[in-house]
């Protein structure tokens, strides 16, 4: 009985040391990518507040909002696509009109927070809001060089 | 469920190996009971708990501390395999281990004086090692212990280590007030003369290289480095003529089938046992790696390939490149040059040290008795590779007070 047991267990063991060891290089690989983003952002950016391994999909530390309008949601037709399940489809845009953000709600499921206050009309972004969407925390960096 | 097996989030992974493994020897060692249940779950709660806690106070690296409590819990499983007794040890050890990390990650960031010590590291690493060479005792041929009330033992080594560390840290960051290449010399080989006297020949070996790698990093006198290597390696074929137990570790690993009866035996277990465990491994509790003496100690890796697999052998020494990597990673973005070398030191430190005992136990260079940093049994070793790894947590962080000495005010 044991003998059949262990036996089974080893290849569980071996795939799950293995699939730690992808899973730490994975997470090291995407902070490398993101600090080579990092050197090459705009003044404007979605920073992520949350640990990335509390969250089971794909993200990424940065997100730069370098076009007019920037749609999120879990679509993949969005210009920013995160697969979070509490997310709607077409979750939420920011726009950029003469170098000022407004947010807006496009009526999403579980609605969008700034700084903790739910989404009802659009407003404007200022440097450093946060902005909490399904179950991603994002800081708003918004630097104005002058 | 499927987030306990899920790559992204390896913390998960790490819990369900260890219920998974722990409950497997537990099986195997016919102990189901409340003891064991509630010590593996304890466990198991500690481990998440301190990722917890650290990734709360400290905003620096949070990929070593995964990585070195994946070993651990691969070292308990092994080592409760091999004996539930001392598996009950290595438990209350890493406990330890846990609160020295927290301790010297918070001795660290609290004092900011450490490279004015210099004197102070010199006088405590000799004095140390002069009581172990007065009070020392002689364990498996390594005068190294100092046994109190034959109850307690600890291998100064290993705190000289990191002492010796902050020797060098220190010395390199003061090299502009004052250069005496005299002083580092003198105290770097007294040092590892001391540890030759002993007989403790890996941990002379790993003092060497962290001396040699910190001052081929940091020394402005390119030639310096060159006498070093050419004074060491001779007196390395001096030491070879002069000592006999030198002698004999060389003479075993060119050849130990002549002497399998008596030096030789327990490298040939080892490697009968790293054959017999072939790719996948035998499974836990159905190989033989009691046979090879001092199994839980230095020759540990050899029980894992035995029972586990040679790819879990192979996952071992990837876990310890990607730990080398990550300190070499925080040294790189270190600005502090204090602590830039302590974290450079003490990657070198835990590299070298599993570097030199993996190729013992796989005959690839001569064999030196040195435990396999974080999966050896082992007290002293341990509470001291948690402690060096706490500095090395905190020297992934930022310190801000160098920055504006650097560079002035910003307004």
């Amino acid at each position: 009985m044991f003998d059949i047991l262990s036996l089974m267990v080893r290849y569980l063991f071996i795939l799950l040391i293995y699939l730690f060891m992808f899973g730490i290089i994975r997470m090291i690989y995407l902070d490398i990518r993101g600090i080579r983003r990092r050197s090459s952002v705009t003044s404007t950016y979605l920073k992520l507040i949350n640990k990335r391994d509390e969250l089971p999909f794909n993200i990424e530390e940065y997100y730069t909002l370098n076009k007019d309008t920037t749609t999120i949601g879990r679509s993949s037709s969005n210009t920013l696509s995160i697969k979070d399940p509490y997310m709607s489809k077409r979750h939420a845009t920011i726009t950029n009109d003469r170098n000022q953000f407004f947010i807006e709600d496009l009526d999403s499921a579980n609605g969008t927070f700034v700084n903790g206050e739910e989404l009802l009309n659009p407003i404007r972004l200022e440097n450093g809001d946060s902005i909490k969407i399904g179950q991603v925390n994002f800081l708003f960096v918004h630097e104005k060089n002058e | 469920m499927k987030s306990l097996f899920s790559y992204k989030i390896p913390k998960n992974i790490l819990i369900s190996i260890n219920l998974l493994g722990l409950l497997l020897v537990a099986f195997y060692h016919n102990s189901i009971n409340k003891t064991t249940i509630i010590t593996v779950l304890g466990l198991i709660v500690i481990i998440y708990l301190s990722i917890f806690i650290l990734s709360k106070i400290s905003s620096g690296d949070e990929y070593i501390f995964l990585i070195v409590s994946m070993l651990m819990s691969l070292s308990i499983i092994m080592i409760y395999r091999l004996s539930p007794e001392l598996g009950l040890k290595q438990v209350i050890w890493f406990v330890i281990g846990i609160l020295s990390l927290f301790i010297s990650y918070f001795f660290i960031k609290s004092i900011k004086i450490w490279p004015k010590w210099m004197y102070i590291y010199i006088f405590i690493s000799f004095l140390l090692f002069l009581t172990t060479l007065i009070f020392g005792k002689t364990i498996k041929g390594a005068t190294n212990w100092i046994v109190i009330q034959n109850k307690y033992s600890f291998q100064p080594a290993e705190l000289i280590k990191i002492l010796f560390i902050f020797f060098l840290a220190s010395y390199y960051v003061n090299i502009d007030k004052f250069e005496n290449k005299l002083m580092l010399s003198i105290v770097s080989f007294g040092n590892i003369a001391f540890l030759f006297l002993q007989k403790d020949l890996g941990s002379a070996l790993i003092f060497f290289t962290i001396y040699i790698i910190i001052v081929y990093v940091y020394e402005r006198d390119r030639k310096f480095i060159l006498y070093n290597i050419i004074i060491a390696s001779t007196m390395a074929v001096v030491s070879y003529f002069i000592f006999n137990h030198v002698r004999v570790r060389v003479e075993i690993w060119i050849n130990p089938w002549k002497y399998i009866d008596t030096g030789g035996y327990q490298i040939t277990q080892s490697l009968f046992a790293i054959a017999a465990g072939s790719f996948l491994g035998t499974g836990i509790g159905r190989g033989y790696p009691q046979y090879i003496p001092e199994v839980h100690n230095d020759f540990i890796f050899s029980a894992y390939c035995e029972e586990m697999g040679l790819l879990t052998g192979i996952a071992i020494i990837m876990l310890y490149m990607i730990f080398i990597y990550r300190g070499i990673k925080i040294t790189l973005e270190q600005k502090n040059k204090f602590y830039r070398i302590v974290a450079l030191g003490i990657t070198s430190l835990i590299g070298v040290q599993s570097f030199i005992i993996l190729g013992g136990v796989t005959k690839m260079i001569p064999l030196t008795g040195v435990t396999l940093p974080f999966l050896s049994y082992g007290g002293s070793s341990l509470v001291a590779s948690f402690a060096s790894l706490g500095i090395l947590q905190a020297c992934s962080e930022v310190f801000e007070d160098e920055k504006e000495d650097n560079y002035g005010q910003e307004e």
